[in-house]
């Protein structure tokens, strides 16, 4: 065996785990999404039904709340967590004991399961006994008792405040690893010159961290998009369906009302959704390098 | 023809005065099958593991319990399903959840008529969760009533007695809130697994509605189904007798509100006494905690809803006689009995019409089984059909929507959720 044949063969496992796991179960979902599957009625899917599953999704308000619920966390989410991110890692770019140490256990809510953060908040934040609904109540004693997760408008906050205080760290060690590039001496040249703090920040460094950003935000924008466990554990997708957000909405379809080929069709939308929103920002990414090349 | 089995026996003269109806089939034909159990994690099924060796014994059958904890059941249960590999030989199945996994069961009539077990024991409201299409296909191991729980100490204190019907209970609730910091009842409203519904089902049958009519279609948005929703978000939005969070409060949310002494009333299935009079999980003694029936609406009969587990066995099981068996070892009141007497255990649940009535049993438990059981005498259960958990969605988030405040207008959240079943109907 040549060495070029050897190099094929060593990659057949690999091959074959990627299409068991991955490539099978794809494909598998894509075609079910064109067929009938009531999970009550039949253990296998039944005949095609044509883009009939595909056609319930843009009619039926289920999906279409799920939709915007979805919309208005992702914007808000990504929007929050790329703009924290970004502040703390300019805090933090210093050295020093106290900056070190900072960076160390701003690590720990990422390292937390997003359900435990789901049921962790939804106490924290209950009225009766929850210690942040509590800390809310004795200094604005106009809260107290507020029952905030029972308010659409404030369970969709708290939503994204959880979802921002799970993702900002991470995001942040990325924006850490971007300032590291950024030339130092052009920030001290525009200092000499006379420039401001915050004009060195929007003049000089966010220009430079554009690049940086936009991968963060794609990153943010994709794992938004998939945002299940808190909703199960937080809200359950309420009060009413103002938390209802479209992974949530899927799982429902597919594992509570056993609609397995109108589940598939709407997971379909949810990945082209985020391939196309990845693709976007990819373009503008490479764009932005040509530019920067040119 | 079956052998009285001695060591059965033997622990039942050891635990109980009540003798074992059941006996292994004579001449071991199942000896060295091997019955796996999937099971629900519940204290109950652990008491009757506990007590295995002697249907062990008796039959040379080995049996292996599985459990799983309750939000991830139904997800084993279809993955069982779907898979068909006959993994497990018996399953323990939620009512609501039956007719969506029938594809899971089989038919046992014949198996368990040989055991001898006695259906007519069964209140009617569990057996019927048993039955698909006519068959038998599970037969009931843990059934639940509700009742009121209160505090004794706090209805005392605001000199008023238990409520008998859902009126009284906002003047005693309204009572206590003035004579105490506790709300006057805790109640679910938030959405999971239906437990908003099931209050307000009692009330909508108080009311004289129900959820469909007999044609099948939806008529909770009935007159009667107005009014029972509006009592029922009445409780907190104008009675205001609910804590504030109960919005989006589950029934555990409502259960823990209890237990640590911030509600005064709570409307829950009988098994969670336990927990309320547990040290270990609750700031009430068992003094504090008085129990009495669910209360009924002004004029009308009393009601509960019920929620019944059934054990049933796989239609990919190869081993379905030495299931049945086990079955009907499980399903004798001898053993439900035995635990239920069982001075080192705290478990309340029995779904035979002989135990509930028992007077051993009630003077151990202070009368809640006979509560129960005049209870179930005329409850009738719920017709749950394959589409359930998506109608109970629909109308949780309708309750859970006028709660929240997001949705005022009841008959509109009414109209709206049986628009939508009515269209997957």
């Amino acid at each position: 065996m040549n060495e070029r044949t050897l190099s094929y063969a060593l990659l057949v496992p690999a091959f074959v785990i990627v299409i068991a796991t991955t490539i099978y179960p794809l494909a598998y979902s894509f075609v079910t999404s064109f067929r009938e599957w009531d999970l009550t009625k039949q253990l296998r899917p039944s005949g095609f039904v044509g883009l009939q599953n595909y056609a319930h999704a843009a009619t039926e308000s289920g999906f279409q709340n799920s939709l915007w619920v979805t919309t208005i966390f992702v914007v808000t989410s990504v929007i929050l967590t790329v703009v924290l991110a970004m502040s703390l890692a300019l805090l933090l770019r210093r050295t020093g004991r106290l900056h070190t140490f900072t960076r160390i256990i701003l690590i720990l809510p990422f390292a937390m399961s997003p359900a435990l953060i789901g049921v962790s908040y939804r106490f924290m934040f209950n009225p009766e006994f929850g210690v942040l609904a509590k800390g809310l109540g004795a200094v604005f004693p106009a809260l107290e008792g507020t029952p905030w997760l029972a308010n659409p408008d404030l369970a969709m906050a708290i939503l994204v405040i959880t979802d921002v205080w799970h993702w900002a760290p991470y995001m942040t060690f990325m924006c850490l690893g971007g300032l590291a590039s950024v030339p130092r001496e052009t920030e001290e040249a525009a200092r000499i010159d006379g420039a401001s703090n915050l004009r060195i920040v929007f003049g000089i460094i966010l220009p430079q961290m554009k690049g940086v950003l936009l991968v963060t935000a794609v990153l943010k924008t994709i794992f938004a998009l998939k945002m299940f466990d808190q909703v199960v554990t937080l809200t359950g997708g309420g009060p009413g369906t103002s938390t209802e957000t479209m992974a949530f909405f899927i799982f429902n379809v597919g594992f509570e009302w056993f609609d397995m080929g109108y589940a598939s069709a709407l997971a379909w939308i949810l990945t082209i959704i985020t391939m196309v929103i990845s693709a976007w920002y990819v373009r503008m990414l490479l764009s932005e390098r040509k530019m920067a090349t040119a | 023809m079956k052998r009285t089995t001695s060591a059965l026996a033997i622990a039942a003269m050891v635990f109980g005065s009540q003798a074992l109806a059941w006996e292994a089939t004579e001449g071991r034909p199942y000896e060295g099958q091997t019955v796996n159990v999937l099971a629900v994690k519940s204290s109950q099924f652990e008491a009757h593991e506990a007590r295995l060796a002697a249907f062990e014994d008796a039959t040379g059958i080995d049996v292996v319990y599985d459990y799983v904890p309750f939000p991830n059941m139904r997800e084993a249960l279809t993955t069982e399903m779907v898979a068909g590999s006959g993994d497990y030989d018996v399953v323990s199945i939620m009512d609501q959840w039956v007719p969506s996994l029938q594809l899971l069961l089989q038919p046992i009539d014949d198996e368990i008529a040989a055991q001898g077990t006695d259906l007519s024991d069964f209140p009617k409201a569990h057996l019927r969760h048993g039955m698909l299409d006519g068959n038998l296909v599970g037969l009931p191991v843990r059934g639940h009533v509700q009742l009121l729980f209160y505090r004794t100490d706090l209805l005392e204190a605001a000199g008023v007695t238990p409520p008998a019907t859902w009126e009284d209970m906002v003047t005693a609730a309204k009572a206590v809130q003035d004579s105490s910091d506790a709300a006057g009842v805790a109640l679910p409203y938030g959405k999971l697994n239906g437990q908003n519904l099931m209050v307000w089902m009692n009330l909508l049958w108080g009311k004289g509605g129900d959820l469909f009519g007999e044609d099948g279609s939806p008529v909770f948005n009935s007159d009667a189904g107005v009014a029972a929703t509006d009592m029922y978000v009445g409780f907190l939005q104008d009675d205001q007798i609910a804590p504030a969070g109960s919005a989006v409060f589950v029934e555990q949310d409502a259960v823990n509100s209890f237990k640590q002494g911030n509600s005064a009333m709570l409307p829950v299935w009988w098994w969670v006494r336990s927990q309320l009079t547990d040290p270990e999980q609750s700031k009430l003694s068992a003094e504090q905690v008085g129990f009495t029936a669910l209360p009924s609406v002004a004029g009308s009969d009393r009601t509960t809803y019920t929620n019944t587990w059934i054990f049933g066995v796989t239609g990919g099981s190869d081993n379905k006689d030495a299931a049945a068996e086990f079955l009907g070892w499980l399903t004798d009141p001898a053993l439900e009995r035995e635990v239920l007497l069982d001075p080192e255990l705290s478990e309340v649940v029995a779904v035979h019409m002989s135990n509930l009535s028992d007077a051993e049993v009630n003077a151990r438990w202070g009368g809640m089984h006979q509560a129960a059981a005049d209870a179930l005498a005329t409850a009738d259960g719920i017709e749950f059909g394959a589409d359930w958990p998506r109608i109970a969605e629909i109308l949780e988030t309708a309750i859970s929507s006028l709660a929240s405040g997001e949705e005022t207008n009841t008959q509109a959240a009414l109209d709206k959720a049986a628009e939508e079943i009515a269209a997957i109907r």
